[in-house]
């Protein structure tokens, strides 16, 4: 084959291909060595004779037992293995074995034993050995960096997957497991948005198109659906994995459960909510009163035989107002206590929660001697929202109002709407917020109450439950004349 | 005491209360002045000596006892009683109220009609044994408590 084109330059000189095979056998970064049928080394290259550290004479014509260690020898039975690749003819190929010279570390080699035969019989044995010691020793430390990532990625608290770049699911950790339920082998090459609620997975598959033509991560909620059917909020965090050559092969997403972090959320709102009733309660105890005496009274009078039949009259009908306004007023605490859309995303009419929250703090008001200017349209404008965080949120910055203002003022409320938000605009007649405390009024329990007044978060809560509903809120003030706070909230 | 009507300024923003405290003190017993916010009681006492004040602790205007401590200013004779339903009866603010004499009583709402009554009542006492001797040396004895 090869020396078909080899054969011209072979008639010049007869010595050309001895020359040649010595040149290659000294050049070739392998171990080769020749061994007689007394398995007697007769040619030994100058590869072997450098990585043995040995002379040329210690090996040429010595028995193969002398020239490598008998260890080895006897260990991969070498000199049997020799023997027949004389007896059969048949070449022995791709054996490992270990190579300990004096004063050297390991040596790692793969050896092939070929037989060399002329005229029909096997004359001599090539022995050819392969150092592999750097290569094992590359896959060893690759092997070991895999593990240490595997184990990286399995002992992770987090969820840590990753998918092809359609979002079917390539690596599924212990962490998703133990959230999800699912095992590893269930959710392997299946969909990740499967594993999503419907709205979820729709977003995501969008997250994902962006991903393919984006470098940078994406971040978000949504949802994973647990093997029993519950719903996990997750925060996620989507990163592109590419090639050396820049191309999108998969996904890498990392996702925290944030169910005890919500929950927390919760209770916190909770107690704030509940702190505000306690703010609310002077002028919730007042207008109770108010109508509670005049049953009372009522009653009382009734209680004559001899009342003129007008004032009979009178008095039962005061009776029935009375209990009505008293219960309309504990309605309105009870709706704002335990809301009944729970915690529960929907189109939401924002005029009907801003002019609810007002009715809530119209008590407060009267006892504040605050007047309240409401400019609200009558149609309804919607918003995508949580009904009771955003009652929360406004009841904040009217209190808010409120204590800016304790000899009394206006709390003026308006709303415009623009292409694609509605900002509604609150504002004090108050003492106002000085430059320098006005970029901290959102930071948790920063507050220019005094002890015992203000807990400090009713103002970081609005910011966060209108962060939340992908809103902005900006606050302008003049200190001893008032301040405006301006919320926007998308319209859906 | 028998042929007088005291005189007696009702304070409170909400009118069915003034109905109820219009009813229950009748005009046979005393002389009713009502107002529903502060500067219209404060009106009231430019032109007329009231023996009594029953204020709310909460008006649109001003808070009662700010109008109680206005009242007193313009007349110290007067016993001022706060009734309210925004106040109870060891509240910080009404003790102090107490004890420093701006108010003689404190009427929770709702009440009992007698209690109103009883507390109408001794005012008129009050008022008579204070306010009595002292303008009865400088009037004479009949003038005591026209």
């Amino acid at each position: 084959m090869h020396m078909a084109a080899l054969e011209p330059l072979g008639r010049d000189d007869p010595h050309l291909y001895e020359e040649m095979f010595g040149v290659f056998l000294e050049s070739i970064p392998s171990s080769v060595l020749l061994i007689n049928t007394d398995l007697r080394v007769i040619l030994a290259n100058r590869n072997f004779i450098t990585k043995s550290r040995k002379s040329r004479q210690d090996v040429i014509g010595q028995k193969l037992g002398q020239v490598l260690p008998e260890a080895i020898i006897e260990h991969i039975d070498m000199a049997r293995k020799v023997r027949e690749v004389f007896r059969r003819n048949q070449p022995i190929r791709g054996n490992r074995m270990t190579y300990r010279a004096p004063g050297i570390p390991i040596r790692i080699y793969y050896y092939s034993i070929l037989p060399f035969c002329r005229r029909g019989t096997v004359e001599t044995v090539i022995l050819l050995m392969d150092d592999v010691t750097e290569h094992a020793r590359l896959s060893e430390e690759v092997r070991r960096v895999e593990r240490h990532l595997a184990s990286v990625v399995e002992s992770a608290r987090d969820v840590v997957l990753s998918t092809d770049p359609d979002g079917l699911v390539l690596t599924w950790n212990t962490a998703a497991e133990r959230l999800t339920g699912f095992p590893s082998q269930e959710v392997k090459g299946r969909s990740l948005f499967e594993r999503c609620v419907s709205e979820a997975g729709e977003e995501l598959r969008k997250v994902f198109t962006q991903l393919r033509e984006a470098d940078t991560s994406q971040t978000g909620e949504w949802e994973l659906i647990t093997k029993d059917g519950n719903k996990i909020p997750i925060s996620w965090v989507f990163s592109p994995m590419k090639d050396e050559r820049g191309t999108s092969v998969g996904v890498v997403a990392m996702g925290r459960d944030l169910t005890e972090h919500r929950r927390l959320e919760m209770q916190l709102l909770q107690s704030q909510k509940l702190a505000s009733l306690g703010v609310m309660a002077g002028g919730i105890a007042h207008e109770i009163r108010n109508p509670l005496a005049v049953c009372s009274s009522a009653a009382q009078f009734l209680k004559n035989p001899e009342l003129a039949p007008g004032l009979r009259e009178e008095c039962v009908s005061r009776i029935c107002e009375g209990i009505d306004k008293a219960s309309s007023i504990i309605e309105n605490l009870l709706r704002f206590a335990r809301p009944s859309s729970g915690a529960e995303m929907a189109a939401v009419n924002v005029v009907d929660v801003i002019r609810s929250t007002l009715q809530l703090v119209s008590n407060q008001a009267k006892i504040g001697k605050i007047a309240i200017l409401e400019h609200l349209p009558d149609e309804p404008i919607a918003v995508y929202a949580n009904a009771s965080l955003l009652q929360q949120m406004f009841l904040n910055l009217f209190l808010n109002a409120f204590n800016s203002m304790p000899a009394g003022g206006t709390l003026g409320v308006s709303l415009r709407c623009t292409q694609e938000s509605v900002l509604v605009n609150i504002e004090d007649s108050g003492c106002g917020i000085s430059p320098e405390h006005l970029e901290k009024i959102f930071d948790p329990f920063f507050t220019l109450s005094p002890v015992g007044k203000g807990t400090g978060l009713g103002l970081s809560i609005c910011y966060s439950i209108v962060k939340q509903h992908l809103g902005n809120i900006e606050v302008k003030s003049k200190a001893g004349e008032g301040t405006v706070f301006t919320v926007q909230l998308p319209l859906l | 005491m028998t042929n007088s009507r005291p005189l007696v300024l009702i304070v409170d923003d909400e009118p069915d209360m003034c109905w109820v405290l219009k009813n229950l003190l009748g005009e046979d017993d005393f002389a009713l002045r009502i107002a529903q916010t502060g500067e219209a009681a404060l009106k009231f006492l430019e032109s007329e000596s009231f023996s009594i004040a029953l204020l709310d602790a909460k008006l649109t205007d001003m808070d009662g006892l700010d109008l109680a401590r206005r009242i007193k200013a313009i007349d110290p004779w007067i016993s001022i009683v706060m009734v309210s339903g925004y106040y109870y009866r060891d509240d910080v603010d009404i003790r102090a109220a107490m004890d420093n004499g701006l108010i003689v009583g404190f009427i929770a709402k709702p009440f009992v009609h007698s209690d109103v009554i009883e507390m109408l009542n001794v005012c008129r006492q009050t008022k008579w044994e204070h306010q009595g001797p002292a303008l009865e040396e400088a009037l004479g004895p009949s003038a005591a408590w026209e």
